[in-house]
């Protein structure tokens, strides 16, 4: 190290290094990394300082930045004051972004296991060994087991395509997403009532229900931005949340709801809609279907019979839906995002969708829009029919209206266990943790033992890396080319945005992209990737050439103009062509057409049901390792009501244990009121298996170890909630 | 005499055709439709291709009904007539099971 580099360390910089030598020199050269700790002569001087555009990865917004690099290294990550999508900001998770570049926990080489699954014993090999080594495997499984014997799985990513296409090329349809442990249900409610998933346009509504959602803490943009903005403007904003979250302390009104109740909540708010005839008349006569059916419906659904359910008093629900019609169209129930909690959370959300209905709030300013989405090109490419190959998917017909395309991780993961209809044998995964994200560790694990092989590529040794059998290491969103992605963004249209390397990818690491060309050459199937990533971009700009040039001067491309009005006269795309209150689909398939409340079980005393969430500075598992946001949190602890801890005989911070039918974690107490007494909560990300993840390893408790699989009957969506658990002193 | 046979083995072709469609609703293979539909159709019903540019969510499922009860109408039917009723079958399941209003509407690839 340069002399001059060494004298400008300060002791925080020598210690930092020195801890992450010792975590590095472990497993791999730490020389970059410990060169971008350090302090440089001259730092920060405006001069030698270069800006490069990017997109965020710390989760899946894909907002706008800014990268400040120096000499190839990143000092730090500014927000990109174009992206109009996130309003020109970077949360404190989008900062940190530059210490997961800089990570010494990350993956370095491609790695072998030599001992027992998870045991955590690694042989480093050549890219050469490792993918002959996965080429051998993909090939063997898929000639024993035909190719759908091998499974894919991807996380949200913008080189995902590129695993989807390779899976096709191989020849398999068990391809599945992170989604169906997020929020398959919630887009399955608004496309079977709809024929689309709308965006909210939080910044122009007027009076804002959000059940159970929290968009203060679990960030997305332009939603969390615009929900502030609104409130400025003396927006109101109801939440309906069993805790007592950083968007409920923002809210006009928070009602700590009976969890599973909130279809109970919404029902009554249509009866109160259309008892007082308080709907959008017009609207319901020529946009929608079933509307009389939907009368009768909710005729049953009174306020006070609400009440008892919700726990919310008749004369407020009432109320907020007298409010809420007088702010419509300008009103909303917030759709959400992740709705990965009850067994009918299809039905609940479709409660949610008719709502809106009512209120007409359809492609009006403040309420649901699809805005104008461009629409990049694409390479087709014509993949092969494996006539060997079962019919369908593992996990077909274990849920009434399964996705096809993005399938359910619990109904493959108890196909895969069961060995039914057909073996699966071989997995891949790209930048996905369903050790730690799906309910039910134990059967994931369970039904990675049923395995001869598992592969996953991604940056840092994760817990499903860690149970794997091959390990490669991929670059991080700063360090790769990647296509071009298109999004929407509510009241700002929409837009598209790419990322290209701000600084060399560092160790080993090579992006995904490259991994299933170099596969797919060994399984002599080159030709479907006879491209690289600029043919792949050069083919989506194709018709869109003033996109490549917004990307290069301004790092995003924004569609402007109105985000409403856009779909007047248009019909829907669903069976009647109209909003579909009363679904004669599901009808047909024996579904409710109409949602129907279930009542959610009763909570035996000494019982508590244990909910899903977030706060602002983790997603998930892959940001609670990174060393910038673990010091804000660095062990999840399990939020329990005063009361009952005091029934419990349990303190704030003590040790207690939590018990579900799925397992049994340890973790310390956060005794607190900002939960109800029959409901206990702690965040996603910690208790981990995997010793690659240093600062977190050996922190608290793991939720997916609790967590029972249960899933939703419609969609085959996860069901997180509907696990109860017991809570004792260690 | 020839080209009576021509015309006979023509309106058989139609027949075997339609009768297939009319059909397809049960047992067809959409994956296996997916394959068939890139590798018979899109050559013409792609960007910049001789006809008008295709996918499951062009149409709705009622749509697609209505091309497949009968195909002699098309323009491409010479082609159709030169797929097995199974391959029609196949073709059909695909574009009507990821129509536009379908459960499942095909993701733009």
């Amino acid at each position: 190290m340069p002399e001059t580099k060494t004298k400008m360390m300060s002791r925080r910089k020598f210690l930092q290094m020195s801890g992450a030598l010792a975590a590095a020199t472990a497993v791999a050269d730490p020389c970059r990394v410990l060169y971008a700790l350090t302090k440089v002569a001259g730092e920060n001087d405006p001069a030698r300082i270069k800006e490069v555009f990017s997109a965020c990865d710390m989760c899946f917004n894909k907002c706008g930045l800014i990268a400040q690099v120096e000499n190839n290294v990143i000092r730090k990550l500014d927000p990109n004051p174009k992206s109009l999508k996130s309003r020109g900001m970077l949360c404190a998770r989008g900062n940190a972004g530059v210490k997961q570049l800089y990570d010494p926990d990350r993956l370095k080489y491609p790695l072998l296991r030599k001992g027992a699954r998870g045991e955590g014993k690694w042989m480093r090999l050549t890219w050469d060994q490792a993918l002959d080594h996965a080429a051998e495997q993909l090939d063997r499984i898929g000639k024993e087991y035909t190719r759908c014997g091998f499974l894919f799985m991807a996380g949200t990513d913008m080189q995902s395509t590129f695993v989807h296409q390779f899976a096709e090329a191989y020849g398999s349809y068990n391809v599945i997403s992170h989604e169906s442990n997020c929020l398959l249900s919630r887009n399955r409610a608004f496309l079977d009532t709809y024929g689309v998933m709308p965006t909210p346009d939080v910044l122009n509504c007027k009076y804002v229900i959000m059940p159970g959602a929290n968009r203060f803490e679990a960030i997305v943009t332009p939603d969390s931005m615009d929900l502030m903005s609104a409130k400025a403007k003396k927006s109101k904003l109801v939440v309906l949340d069993p805790r007592f979250t950083k968007t409920a302390a923002f809210a006009d009104e928070w009602y700590p709801i009976k969890p599973g109740t909130d279809m109970a909540f919404f029902l009554a708010i249509a009866h109160v809609i259309i008892a007082e005839e308080l709907y959008d008349k017009t609207f319901v006569k020529e946009m929608t279907s079933g509307f009389e059916e939907l009368r009768e419906h909710v005729k049953q659904y009174t306020p006070q019979w609400a009440q008892v359910e919700t726990d919310i008093p008749a004369r407020d629900i009432k109320r907020i839906a007298r409010e809420l019609a007088a702010a419509a169209p300008s009103a909303m129930v917030y759709p959400g995002r992740r709705s990965s909690d009850y067994e009918d959370s299809t039905q609940i959300r479709r409660s949610y969708a008719i709502v809106n209905a009512l209120l007409g709030n359809w492609d009006r300013e403040g309420g649901l829009l699809v805005p104008k989405k461009v629409k990049p090109g694409s390479m087709h490419i014509e993949a092969p029919f494996y006539e060997d190959n079962p019919d369908d998917r593992v996990d077909a017909g274990r849920a009434q209206m399964m996705f096809d395309e993005e399938g359910s991780f619990k109904h493959t993961r108890d196909a895969v266990i069961e060995g039914k209809p057909y073996p699966i044998k071989g997995w891949m995964t790209y930048k996905t943790n369903p050790m730690q994200t799906g309910a039910n560790r134990d059967k994931t694990i369970e039904m990675i033992h049923k395995l001869d092989f598992m592969m996953t590529v991604d940056i840092a040794m994760s817990d499903t890396a860690w149970m794997a059998d091959l390990v490669l290491p991929a670059p991080s969103y700063l360090e790769r080319q990647d296509p071009l992605s298109a999004f929407l963004a509510s009241s700002t249209c929409s837009g598209v945005i790419t990322r290209d390397p701000v600084v060399p990818a560092m160790f080993e690491s090579k992006p995904v992209f490259w991994i299933v060309k170099e596969l797919a050459k060994r399984l002599d199937l080159g030709e479907f990737f006879d491209f690289t990533v600029d043919d792949f971009r050069k083919a989506q700009l194709k018709k869109i050439p003033e996109v490549a040039k917004a990307l290069k001067e301004d790092g995003v491309y924004n569609v402007s103009g109105p985000s409403f009005g856009l779909h007047k006269g248009k019909p829907f795309k669903t069976r009647s062509k109209k909003i579909e209150l009363y679904n004669t689909r599901y009808r047909d398939k024996g579904i409710d057409p109409m949602p129907v409340y279930n009542k959610p079980k009763v909570i035996p005393k000494n019982y508590f049901r244990i909910v899903v969430g977030r706060n602002a500075y983790i997603t998930q598992s892959a940001s609670t390792n990174n060393s910038l946001l673990w010091e804000l949190e660095k062990e999840n602890k399990l939020w329990i009501h005063p009361k009952p801890a005091a029934n419990l005989n349990i303190n704030d911070n003590e040790t207690i244990i939590v018990k579900s039918s799925a397992g049994k974690v340890t973790i310390k107490a956060r005794v607190t009121k900002e939960t109800r007494p029959d409901t206990v909560y702690m965040d996603t990300g910690y208790g981990v298996l995997s010793k690659g993840l240093t600062n977190i390893f050996g922190k608290g408790a793991c939720i997916a170890e609790v967590l029972e699989d249960k899933a939703d009957k419609i969609s085959g969506n996860m069901a997180m909630h509907e696990t109860l658990v017991t809570v004792s002193k260690a | 005499m020839v080209k009576r046979l021509s015309i006979l083995a023509i309106v058989m072709a139609f027949l075997v055709v339609s009768i297939g469609v009319t059909m397809a609703g049960e047992g067809g293979n959409a994956r296996k439709g997916k394959y068939l539909f890139r590798k018979t159709c899109r050559s013409c019903h792609m960007a910049d291709g001789s006809a008008k540019e295709l996918s499951p969510v062009s149409k709705t499922q009622a749509d697609w009904q209505v091309v497949f009860d009968d195909i002699s109408k098309l323009q491409c039917k010479d082609e159709w007539a030169a797929l097995s009723e199974k391959d029609t079958k196949d073709i059909y399941s695909y574009l009507y099971g990821h129509a536009f209003d379908s459960p499942s509407p095909a993701k733009c690839k």
